[in-house]
């Protein structure tokens, strides 16, 4: 723990705008207030990490095979309407 | 009012295809399912959260495609088109179960609430590299959490994060404004963040 006087306020900000920050549709001057905030501001920089991470274990969750009778059985449905 | 053709054109990888079908060759509609089953049916699994409805959902998703494929208009990608009907169908489906109905996330239930609440520590699961992480048991935890989110959550994040559609496209297959998609998509995530802290509480 940092013995620095923290600005709460300053992280309940940011704090609505980590998704935008991640997929960077911040403007510019958005961006670098959230960026100056973040490298002194160690329980922002975790909350950062942590949301970047659940979203890179999401978009890397395992698809399912579609299963072949369904598959088959669609394709015969559609032979029969076209 | 004179349209210039050339400056609605969209660049569309299906636009061929949907193009041959509407010309006639209607056979070729196949080769539409055969592109898109396997994404259809993985939205609709995260979507509906079981085998039985997200087959259905696929199912109706091309028979209702196909049923309008003359009314599509070349002024969206068609993906984003067919998506619209999907999302609408899974939408459909879930009304007419016996879910409860659709809660609010506000922010305020995802903020800490002080200082003491706030982790200066990073978790050591947001420090781990993917492969080190990512196992069935978690994969599973984390789908029954996908399908725990609110519907009006759950169908941001799904388009957003599983099937990366952009967020202007997101606003216009849910008829939602972008402010409004940034707003669900970022509830939702920290809903999921939740979701995996409360997961690796005691590791
Ligand atoms: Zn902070």
């Amino acid at each position: 723990m940092n013995n620095e006087p923290h600005d709460h306020e300053k992280c309940l900000k940011l704090f609505r705008k980590l998704s935008e920050y991640i997929d960077r549709e911040l403007d510019d001057a958005s961006c670098r207030e959230v960026e100056h905030h973040i490298c002194q501001c160690e329980p922002c920089q975790a909350c950062l990490e942590t949301l970047k991470k659940t979203i890179e274990l999401c978009k890397n969750m395992d698809d399912q095979p579609v299963p072949a009778a369904f598959s088959s059985k669609l394709r015969g449905l559609i032979r029969s309407v076209t | 009012m004179i349209k210039n053709p050339v400056t609605r054109q969209i660049k569309d990888n299906d636009g061929e295809l949907i193009r041959a079908i509407n010309d006639g060759k209607i056979d070729k509609f196949q080769d539409l399912v055969k592109r898109y089953e396997h994404r259809l049916y993985n939205f609709g699994l995260k979507m509906c959260g079981n085998v039985q409805d997200a087959e259905d959902m696929v199912q109706d998703t091309f028979l209702n495609v196909f049923r309008y494929l003359k009314d599509f208009r070349y002024e969206t990608k068609f993906k984003n088109w067919m998506y619209r009907i999907a999302t609408s169908t899974c939408i459909k489906k879930r009304r007419k179960s016996k879910f409860a109905p659709d809660r609010e996330l506000s922010l305020e239930e995802f903020l800490p609430k002080d200082e003491s609440e706030f982790n200066t520590e990073l978790p050591f699961w947001a420090a781990q590299p993917l492969d080190k992480l990512l196992n069935a048991e978690l994969a599973g935890h984390l789908k029954n959490a996908v399908v725990d989110l609110p519907e009006k959550y759950r169908v941001v994040f799904v388009l957003r994060d599983i099937e990366g559609f952009s967020t202007v496209e997101t606003a216009e297959i849910l008829n939602l404004s972008a402010a409004n998609i940034k707003v669900r998509l970022h509830r939702a995530r920290l809903f999921l963040r939740d979701q995996l802290k409360e997961y690796f509480k005691d590791e």
